[in-house]
Formats: structure tokens, C-alpha cells, sequence
């Protein structure tokens, strides 16, 4: 096999092995870049982003230093499922909150520490949330099938940067688009350094 | 048209785009590598100081911190995309986004001191910048045009992804072998919907 058709192949089959997380980016990047725009079309509905499932007093918090570990330990006692995504945060002195994502659902626990009380809340599904949910999905931390996730994202960066390499090599094998190719190639670099300089 | 005219036209925009959209796959790619890899400890960005001297400019009655932030920027010929706030104190801080070095400013009101923070120079810092930039929310028509070049970026990546499968489909020979690297990332895919 020759290196041009070689190069030719990887270009092709990386690019439809890989076709699904480019599309999705594709796709979920449109929700993001006019995010207000569908926050707007939501708010229209007057419907309640989040719905309120259960409230419990009385709750005994666990100790709060490790906001990882305090979060795991309220996903375990609500029996809310380990195999999302989940983690804290704190809302106020007084307030932290855990989130526990999954692609097709998501919590979150309100744990209001001076009144000892908790509130479970599910948010309703929106299209553009499951789409920029995943499309932000990504990290070491989780492990198990999150981890794999990574690397498939980090899969997805090699095989741009694949057909970035392999593109213009095709493209150089290729005399009559020299000049056009040369002109958009430059004017990309050039667009480009022009936004870095001024925006 | 004959079916050679539209796959001529069809392999010449896939590659004259990917030409000119280079940069920007290049730099999403590198930011999400970058981004995969952040650790969740990691710290913020510092700020260095790069002045701190009076402001001499006058302000219109009841001028909002909006006002205010504008004002200055246009006068240190800053201007350009930026959020401004009011704190407990009074004083008006304003972030003036910009791709390679950030800069802060605080105008305190009461001493009328004008303080210029730029912040250090991080290439993950800058990268996650550039992937996070987009919108068409700020009122300058340059930010505009970047909003528009990413959403030229993703009509590249849907287009780049039919006329693939177009470009695939004519090549007989690879059939077999690219419909089971399509099916192998579809399932994969599907896998991942199901469990994550």
C-alpha cells in the first residue's frame, strides 16, 4: 500500500469510526453559541425548571470537609444511582448543593445545614440541556465507564489533529486546488491571528 | 447537475473549508484535550498588577456601573467585550475579556483610584478561553464576527460529516471496511447513551 493511499484510508476510517462525537459536538456546540436564544424559546413555557421529589428534616449531615465525600455519602443514604456523574458544591455558608448527572436525568440535593433539612429535586428534561450535558461531559475523575468516556473524548482530539495533518498532505497530492487551497488556508490564518490581535 | 458536478463540488468545499476553518479545529482540539485533562484542584489564573493611579474622568450623574465600565475602557482605549460589576464597597470592576491576557480594572469611586490587573500568562488559561468564546451577547460587531466564525465552525463539522459519507459512499471499494468502522463508532456511541 502506497503512503498517499494510506493516508487516504486513515483519513476516512477514523473519521467514521469517530462520526458520532462529531456530530454530537457539531450539534450540542449550537445550543451554546446562542444559548439565549432557547433560554428564551424554555421561558415561554413558563414551566418550572426543576420539580421537587422529596424533603426530608431531621437529616443528619455528613462532615462537610470533603465536599467529594460529602456528596458521595448523600448519593449512597438517598440511593440515588453511584453510576452518575455527582459532586458538590456550596451554594452559601449554610448551603451546599449536590448534583447527581447522568445524560438522561438530572438531581440535585439541597442540604441546608443550620436547619439540618434536605430537598431533592429532579430537573426536566430539555433537549438543549442534554445535548450541552453531554457535549461538557468529559475528565478523569470519575472512573469506571466515565474514564472511557475521556479517552474516547481524547480519541476525538487525536483524530482532528489527525485530519488536520492528513488533510493537508491529500490536499498537496492534489496540484490543481493549490492555489485556491493556498488562499483559504491563508485566509483562515490569517482571520484567525486578526481575532487573537484584536478581540 | 450530473452526480460527478455535485461530488466535484462536494470534495472542493470540504476541502477549501477545512483549509481555511485550520485554526479552529486545531485550536478546539488542543483546549479539549487540555480541558479532558484539568484537574478539579486546580487553581485560578493570578493577577498582576500593572498600575495603580488616580482617573481623572468625569462621570455623568447617577451613571450606572455599566456606564462607568464603558467610560473608562473607551477612554483607556480598551474597549471591546467585558463584564462589569459594583461591589459591597462601591467599587466598580470591570473584566475586559480578551483572548491572550485578560485584563482587570478597579475604579474605586471614593478615592476615584483606578487599579490595572493583567492576569499571567497560562496556556490552559488561554485555551479554555478560546473554546469558551461564543455568543453573539456583546454589543461589538468584532465579537459578532467571532460568533459568526464559530458558527461557521460547526456548519463545517455538520457539512464535513454528510459530505463525508457522501465522498465514502462513492468509493465502492472501502464500503465493507468504512461501513464497519460507522457501525463499530455508532455502537460504541450507543453504548455510552445508555450507561452514562
Amino acid at each position: 500500500m502506497k503512503f498517499t493511499h494510506l493516508n487516504r484510508r486513515i483519513h476516512l476510517y477514523l473519521a467514521l469510526f469517530l462520526l458520532p462525537w462529531f456530530v454530537l459536538y457539531g450539534v450540542s456546540s449550537i445550543p451554546f453559541s446562542h444559548g439565549t436564544y432557547f433560554e428564551e424559546l424554555d421561558k415561554a413555557k413558563k414551566i418550572p425548571l426543576w420539580k421537587t421529589i422529596a424533603e426530608k428534616s431531621n437529616y443528619e449531615m455528613p462532615p462537610q470537609d470533603d465536599l467529594k465525600a460529602f456528596a458521595e455519602r448523600i448519593v449512597r443514604d438517598l440511593g440515588l444511582p453511584l453510576s452518575s456523574s455527582f459532586g458538590a458544591y456550596r451554594q452559601s455558608p449554610t448551603q451546599i448543593n449536590v448534583y447527581v448527572y447522568s445524560f438522561w436525568k438530572s438531581s440535585q440535593v439541597k442540604c441546608f445545614l443550620d436547619e439540618k433539612r434536605i430537598l431533592i429535586e429532579d430537573r426536566r428534561f430539555r433537549w438543549d440541556h442534554f445535548l450541552t450535558g453531554i457535549h461538557a461531559k468529559g475528565g478523569f475523575e470519575q472512573g469506571g465507564v466515565h474514564d472511557l468516556w475521556a479517552w474516547l473524548i481524547d480519541l476525538v482530539c487525536f483524530g482532528m489533529l489527525l485530519w488536520i495533518v492528513t488533510g493537508l498532505i491529500m490536499w498537496w497530492y492534489l496540484p490543481q486546488t493549490r492555489n485556491w487551497g493556498g488562499l483559504a488556508f491563508a485566509a483562515g490564518i490569517l482571520s484567525f491571528a486578526l481575532f487573537l490581535w484584536k478581540l | 447537475m450530473s452526480s460527478q458536478q455535485v461530488s466535484k463540488i462536494l470534495r472542493r468545499t470540504h476541502l477549501y473549508l477545512a483549509l481555511f476553518l485550520i485554526p479552529w479545529i486545531l485550536i478546539y482540539a488542543i483546549s479539549t484535550l487540555a480541558m479532558n485533562h484539568k484537574s478539579r484542584t486546580s487553581k485560578p489564573p493570578l493577577w498582576e498588577l500593572a498600575s495603580r493611579t488616580p482617573y481623572e474622568g468625569v462621570f455623568p450623574d447617577n451613571a450606572t456601573h455599566h456606564t462607568i465600565a464603558r467610560q473608562i475602557l473607551t477612554s483607556l482605549d480598551l474597549d471591546g467585550a467585558h463584564q462589569a460589576s459594583q461591589s459591597k464597597d462601591g467599587a466598580v470592576v470591570i473584566q475586559r475579556f480578551a483572548p491572550i491576557q485578560p485584563i482587570r480594572l478597579t475604579f474605586q469611586p471614593a478615592t476615584r483610584e483606578l487599579t490595572i490587573e493583567r492576569q499571567a500568562a497560562s496556556a490552559t488559561a488561554f485555551l479554555e478561553r478560546m473554546h469558551r468564546r461564543r455568543g453573539f451577547q456583546h454589543p461589538y460587531l468584532l465579537e459578532d464576527t467571532w460568533a459568526f466564525s464559530v458558527d461557521l465552525f460547526i456548519f463545517g463539522v455538520l457539512f464535513w460529516s454528510l459530505s463525508g459519507l457522501w465522498l465514502w459512499w462513492e468509493l465502492k471499494v472501502t464500503r465493507v471496511l468504512g461501513a464497519l468502522a460507522l457501525a463499530s463508532g455508532v455502537a460504541l456511541f450507543a453504548f455510552f447513551l445508555a450507561v452514562l
